[in-house]
């Protein structure tokens, strides 16, 4: 056995966002992922810009490329009968399906779970959705803007006299993939030990209430709601996000046994003042001691102010630009970025892997060009001829 | 009944704390995996909160401390229902031979200490391979266990920042914004979770073991990555637009009836662009009707402040309903009471209604997914401090209640915390 999910054949309708990251991690970890996409068009996500190369292809968009490392893309039009015929030949073959369609579209193709398992019983089915397959809310549509909205994350971001915020990465999206990796892979690995297939749903607003830790809690636990406090960390003072000479840091006042080193790497002795000592004076005195840090912040650079906190065993961090994500020491040093070649992105360096093995086993290729592996896969897992194949591509149902 | 569950007969000796370690122990725990939560007496996990808090503060309940504060914390109790607890101190020879009986029969160890402490503690992986050959042992330090940052620290909120989250995050031409969470602990947590699993797929195909060394850091730039190659084919930074959208118009969050009071609306189309005119009736938008994508993004603040003056007539479910049936996407900004009320989640039963010996009867976040086989439910609230010793170290691990008496006596186990260094 060469990688962890050899043998695992995952059958991906999914485009955008949140099934494509759960589906390249199947895809990296070593499963073969086959990516269905509409002939002509593909998944949407390969015109979001901004394009390699400025070209703006189906197959150079910065996060498509990203998104579907690992897989290979064959084109079938589910709304014809023959797509829909093609898709049934390869289900005897599949592990696991996974797809993101609004709640009900797999039923209206007639590849629902029901049809799916009554030819291959161990089969797993994955759906991820906005809000779920049932519920009154499960049509609604929805954008990420939406779903952080209504699974409780906007209302605590942001400051406390200005409007709610979204994050500028599609967090809820991207983390219910990563939920739904787990899940899917739970359940694809008791179908291989039991023959029992089953079907998942799970919702990417929901993915936010599951996470709201605190914000969740005390409203539970007292009645009082959280509520945004900008920058300060929830009940903290000397703890968040602060300008410095070339950008912004992260400070947090760690223990009280570490307060005093605030001192001496801010060069203020002010601020070994006793009534900073303990957590609630700081909170009490939290603007003066603002004050007090400011001026040396503002003197020093982000990468600077890191280390200095890091070398006195304070959790520091600073906001860093991508750019400086992209040359970070640390982030070199570890081997993180894979260079990919691409025949019209050209080569690109791709996050990794966020975890090493003594067995590095991850799979990198490139993302798939529209249609590329249609041939391939078909004369492999399905009984079509190349003749069958040929003739589907000219009735345009494959591509 | 009892059903099969994917991780059944599976344990995991979870010595993780805070979030990102036991978000992931939670999913595996959701799995069905037997987790036992171990911690030390000094240095219990700090989402329990200080031994002596102030009265007063809202993650108690009723915002009362009570006699065991480190029992009634939310933050804590809600992460590791269905886990069990138990104490123990590795730091002295007692502790280290029941560490290592309880190692020996363990499917997997986690851990999120600051690098190497486990290691100081007398355990490195190879130490720990020696005791269980066939462990996966995931640490789970803030930068990973090599490089030049491996002895630095981070939490949730720096991993923010770091990754590049933060710097996306913001007002328009303002400076950047910390989440209301930490959103790198729980992507690190599902991160470890799905390699863990591969990692026991592995294991049963070849025997083998294995060592995981996951970075905090990179799990959150690796959840990002798109971003990373927008740079490279871009050359641009992202810039801080609020809630705006670079490929919608209009997208924002506008004001509802009440105070605080928000509801989001994205016109992802010219088509939902003619409905949401309509539906406003403003003379001063119906010059707009015409208007695709570009063109509106030219007149956004306008058309924002439009639609704010509308908006705030109506209560945000009822206009959400409204645009919903127009087909315009849309969603209330809910914050926890109207999550707790909300008919959707609890057809759903998204919650979980759960009792607590110390704490009492409260609402909790339930498992992230539905399954039509082997769904988990919520057995047991919380552990409190120490309070499976007899289940674990009597039951499992078959030790007298003489030896049992005598890990109390020596203070290797207990039940109450003793001297804390939790801020």
């Amino acid at each position: 056995m060469k990688n962890f999910l050899d043998g695992i054949r995952v059958l991906d309708f999914t485009q955008y966002i949140s099934g494509p990251y759960c589906t390249k991690l199947f895809a990296t970890l070593g499963a073969e992922v086959l990516k269905i996409e509409k002939p002509k068009t593909g998944d949407p996500l390969r015109y979001q810009p901004p394009f390699a190369n400025n070209t703006n292809s189906s197959e150079t968009g910065a996060w498509f490329l990203y998104l579907n490392t690992s897989k290979k893309s064959i084109c079938i039009d589910l709304k014809t009968p023959e797509g829909r015929d093609t898709i049934l030949k390869l289900i005897p073959n599949i592990d696991l399906v996974v797809e993101n369609f609004s709640p009900g579209t797999m039923k209206n193709l007639g590849l629902d779970y029901s049809t799916l398992s009554s030819i291959n019983p161990a089969i797993v089915m994955t759906s991820i959705s906005n809000y779920g397959q049932n519920g009154p809310y499960s049509a609604w549509k929805a954008t990420e803007l939406n779903l952080y909205a209504s699974g409780g994350l906007m209302k605590i971001t942001g400051e406390p006299d200005n409007y709610p915020l979204k994050e500028g990465a599609p967090l809820a999206q991207l983390g219910c993939g990563q939920n739904a990796f787990v899940a899917s892979l739970g359940a694809t690995m008791f179908a291989e030990d039991t023959g029992v297939g089953q079907y998942i749903d799970i919702s990417i607003a929901e993915y936010g209430t599951n996470v709201m830790e605190n914000a969740f809690m005390q409203y539970s636990y007292s009645g009082v709601e959280y509520t945004r406090v900008g920058n300060r960390g929830y009940g903290r003072a000397a703890w968040g996000i602060y300008p410095c000479a070339d950008g912004f840091v992260g400070i947090i006042s760690g223990p009280d046994h570490r307060w005093p080193e605030f001192a001496s790497i801010m060069e203020r002795e002010e601020l070994s003042d006793p009534k900073y000592g303990t957590r609630s004076g700081r909170l009490e005195y939290a603007d003066e001691i603002d004050a007090l840090m400011l001026p040396w912040l503002i003197e020093n650079k982000k990468e600077d102010i890191f280390k200095a906190g890091q070398e006195h065993g304070l959790g520091f961090a600073y906001v860093s630009t991508i750019s400086d994500i992209l040359e970070m020491e640390q982030l070199v040093d570890r081997s993180y970025f894979i260079e990919i070649e691409h025949p019209i992105a050209g080569n690109l360096l791709y996050p990794g892997m966020p975890i090493k093995t003594d067995l590095e086993k991850w799979v990198y290729s490139r993302s798939p060009l529209m249609g590329e592996d249609t041939k391939n896969t078909l004369s492999k897992y399905t009984s079509m001829q190349e003749q069958d194949i040929e003739d589907g591509i000219n009735k345009g149902y494959l591509q | 009944m009892t059903i099969n569950m994917p991780l059944k007969n599976l344990r995991v000796l979870d010595l993780s704390r805070i979030w990102a370690g036991p978000y992931a122990t939670k999913l595996l725990s959701d799995l069905g995996a037997e987790v036992i939560k171990l911690e030390s007496l000094r240095v219990y996990d700090s989402h329990r909160g200080p031994v002596n808090p102030n009265p007063g503060i809202v993650s108690y309940p009723d915002a009362d401390p009570g006699e065991n504060p480190w029992n009634r914390n939310g933050w804590f109790n809600c992460l590791h229902m269905n886990k069990y607890g138990i104490t123990l101190e590795l730091t002295t020879p007692q502790g280290k031979e029941t560490f290592e009986k309880l190692l020996s029969i363990s499917d997997v160890i986690v851990e999120n200490f600051r690098q190497g402490s486990l290691e100081r503690l007398g355990y490195p992986y190879e130490i720990i391979r020696s005791i269980r050959p066939d462990i996966i042992y995931a640490s789970m330090p803030a930068f990973g266990n090599t490089g030049p940052w491996k002895k630095y620290l981070a939490y949730g909120i720096g991993q923010e920042q770091l990754s590049g989250m933060a710097h996306m995050t913001g007002y328009d031409n303002e400076g950047p914004i910390k989440s209301g969470i930490n959103h790198g602990d729980p992507i690190t947590g599902s991160h470890a979770a799905g390699v863990i699993l591969a990692a026991l797929r592995y294991r049963k195909h070849t025997g083998e073991g294995m060592y995981l060394d996951v970075s905090q850091q990179e799990s959150a730039v690796s959840l990002i990555g798109g971003e990373l190659l927008k740079y490279q084919v871009g050359n641009e930074e992202p810039i801080r637009i609020g809630n705006k959208s670079n490929i919608y118009c209009p997208h924002n969050v506008y004001p509802s009836k009440g105070d605080d009071e928000w509801i989001t609306i994205a016109v992802t189309d010219n088509n939902q662009w003619k409905m949401l005119l309509t539906k406003i009736n403003s003379k001063e938008l119906v010059k707009y009707s015409s208007y695709d994508f570009t063109s509106r993004k030219v007149n956004e603040s306008e058309i924002d402040k439009i639609i704010s003056d509308w908006s705030i007539n109506y209560d945000k479910y009822e206009l959400t309903h409204i645009l919903q049936s127009l087909g315009i996407p849309s969603a209330p900004v809910m914050g926890a009471p109207d999550l707790f009320t909300d008919p959707h989640y609890i057809h759903r039963e998204t919650f979980e209604t759960v009792k607590h010996a110390e704490a009492g009867e409260h609402i909790y976040p339930g498992i992230p997914w539905k399954m039509s086989q082997t769904q988990n439910e919520i057995k047991s609230a919380s552990p409190l401090l120490g309070e499976h010793h007899e289940q674990i170290y009597g039951d499992l691990l078959g030790l007298s209640k003489k030896q049992l008496a005598e890990l109390l006596d020596s203070g290797t186990i207990g039940y109450k915390p003793t001297g804390s260094r939790i801020f």
